[in-house]
């Protein structure tokens, strides 16, 4: 069944935060980007654990 | 030979115990006490709560794995501390009581040189009057509560799949509840996995939390660098969920629960009810209400324990207003201030104060987000306080040269959003510090270059590899010490 599109409450909560884009979905689940930033990610997250303690 | 009891052996007490064992082999003793037969990778507990891993991919014996070792490995609870002996006992002492090994109910006085606690919380479900399973919430904080998380789940599925319209309820179930985030996580797999099989126009889900913003976490939240600005956490999760089409309650504090219905009071102190046909909800946490005795025999529980059951170590406890919170206020070693040779690891010891803002209702009612201790901060202080065991016993001097202060050490938070390797994601959070030092970074709280939250296959991939990781380095396997905590 196709998933129902739906309205959006203006002034209510869910109306405020941000939504993804096209490009940015595309991005997210692009294999070879994503390859990338597990690699990235993995440097970032090994810095600081070994960073912040003695 | 000097003689070392872990209590726990969760992700902090195995850590200690292992680091020890290998450390200091064969002269020296290293002894666990633990309730549970089983080791048990508690971040992947979310997917047993939706069906995407059985209870056995995310546990094994111990028993094995110590004797292997060569840890003495006692399946007990503990029940008592008794850091000055007793009149029979020259040196501390825990008291336990057999949960296994043929022994159930049998209690023993087990001594030490050393003692490190990290008997993690207790899951403090009737603290909240009706929640928790077999009442009328679920959980999925243990192996076993995310399973029958998991058997209720497909209970509402099929009637969704019958045309029966379903509410699921997710969040905490504490005003003073912590480890949004395992909520956070839970909440986006079931609405991943109510997509999955098109049935989002038959689901309502709605976020429930006693934090003041969505995406507090219970650490005030963060600023992260993202799409060109610095962002609050708070824009971060409320984006998830409002893209997969989850509403949300904030600064709620939920009072009792019946069949279908949840009680909670606002911060603004408006009484309200939110109905259910599913419902998963964070307890209160807090220690396991052990006692202690001195020499003597006299009650010596409140100068060693602070009153939420957890241990004092070396911080800062003078009641201070939030303004006048420090990063110094945080513990470094762990070590406990009366006994130096008992130390607290991981969720056990006790934290100065929360990491978020506190906040009372009009009519007295604390609702704020008690401070998370997760697997990454639970690792490092275990392996810190082996380190300065260990050194200690080796040159016979407390250097305490070890140091792991959560207002100085950062950590990684991966939030699955969905399970699969090709269409599965998360959201990988670093934060540097954990907790806040406003007077290191005025601007931010935080090391912005070190803090940041990003979207996408990559953290699903993260948090998978970590799974299999981690239980590589807990099970002992080849080259086991080289992976970090």
């Amino acid at each position: 069944m196709k998933e129902e599109v739906k309205r959006t409450i203006a002034y209510s909560q869910e109306s405020y935060p941000p939504m993804p884009t096209k490009s940015t979905l595309f991005w997210r689940r692009n294999i070879i980007w994503q390859a990338w930033r597990w690699v990235v990610l993995n440097i970032k997250i090994m810095k600081i654990v070994v960073g912040g303690h003695s | 030979m000097a003689k070392v009891v872990v209590l726990g052996a969760g992700i902090a007490g195995h850590t200690a115990s292992a680091l020890l064992k290998k450390k200091l082999g064969g002269k020296h003793e290293v002894v666990v006490v633990a309730p549970n037969a089983y080791y048990h990778w508690i971040p992947s507990n979310i997917w047993i709560g939706v069906g995407r891993m059985t209870i056995d991919q995310v546990r094994f014996r111990l028993d094995k794995r110590y004797q292997k070792a060569g840890i003495i490995f006692k399946q007990a609870k503990a029940v008592s501390f008794h850091p000055e002996g007793d009149s029979e006992i020259n040196k501390g002492f825990v008291t336990i009581e057999y949960t296994g090994q043929d022994k159930a109910g049998t209690t023993e006085k087990v001594d030490y040189d050393f003692l490190i606690n990290a008997t993690g919380p207790k899951l403090k479900f009737e603290a909240t009057e009706g929640l928790g399973p077999g009442k009328n919430t679920v959980s999925v904080c243990s192996y076993d509560h995310a399973h029958e998380a998991w058997e209720k789940l497909q209970l509402a599925f099929k009637k969704m799949e019958n045309g029966e319209h379903q509410k699921f309820l997710i969040g905490t179930g504490h005003p003073g509840a912590t480890c949004q985030g395992a909520a956070f996580e839970y909440i986006m797999n079931v609405a991943y996995e109510i997509k999955k099989r098109k049935l989002s126009h038959l689901a309502d889900i709605k976020w429930i939390t006693n934090e003041y913003e969505v995406g507090d976490f219970g650490m005030g939240g963060a600023y992260i660098k993202r799409g060109g600005y610095i962002t609050s956490t708070k824009i971060f999760a409320e984006s998830f969920l409002k893209e997969s089409g989850i509403t949300w309650l904030k600064r709620a504090g939920v009072t009792k629960v019946e069949p279908g219905k949840v009680h909670y009071e606002l911060l603004d102190g408006t009484i309200g009810e939110e109905g259910f046909d599913f419902s998963m909800l964070i307890p209160a946490f807090s220690g396991h209400g052990f006692t202690a005795f001195n020499k003597q025999g006299e009650d010596i529980t409140a100068s060693i324990f602070a009153p939420n059951g957890f241990m004092k170590v070396d911080a800062d406890y003078t009641s201070k207003p939030f303004d006048e919170w420090k990063a110094a206020d945080w513990p470094q070693t762990y070590q406990n201030p009366l006994y130096h040779n008992m130390f607290a690891a991981g969720i056990a010891f006790a934290p100065p104060h929360s990491i978020s803002k506190p906040m009372k209702s009009p009519n007295g009612t604390a609702i704020f987000p008690a401070p998370p201790r997760t697997g990454m901060p639970s690792g490092v202080t275990g392996k810190v306080v082996a380190q300065n065991i260990i050194d200690w016993i080796k040159t016979g001097k407390p250097t305490l040269k070890h140091k792991a202060s959560m207002a100085r050490m950062g950590a990684a938070c991966i939030i699955s959003a969905g399970y699969g390797m090709i269409g599965g994601a998360a959201a990988t959070m670093t934060v540097s510090p954990i907790v806040q030092d406003w007077d290191k970074f005025p601007e931010y709280g935080r090391d912005i270059n070190y803090t940041m939250g990003e979207a996408g296959l990559a953290g699903h991939w993260l948090k998978w590899f970590m799974h299999y990781m981690f239980l590589h380095k807990a099970k002992g396997y080849p080259f086991w010490w080289l992976l970090p905590e």
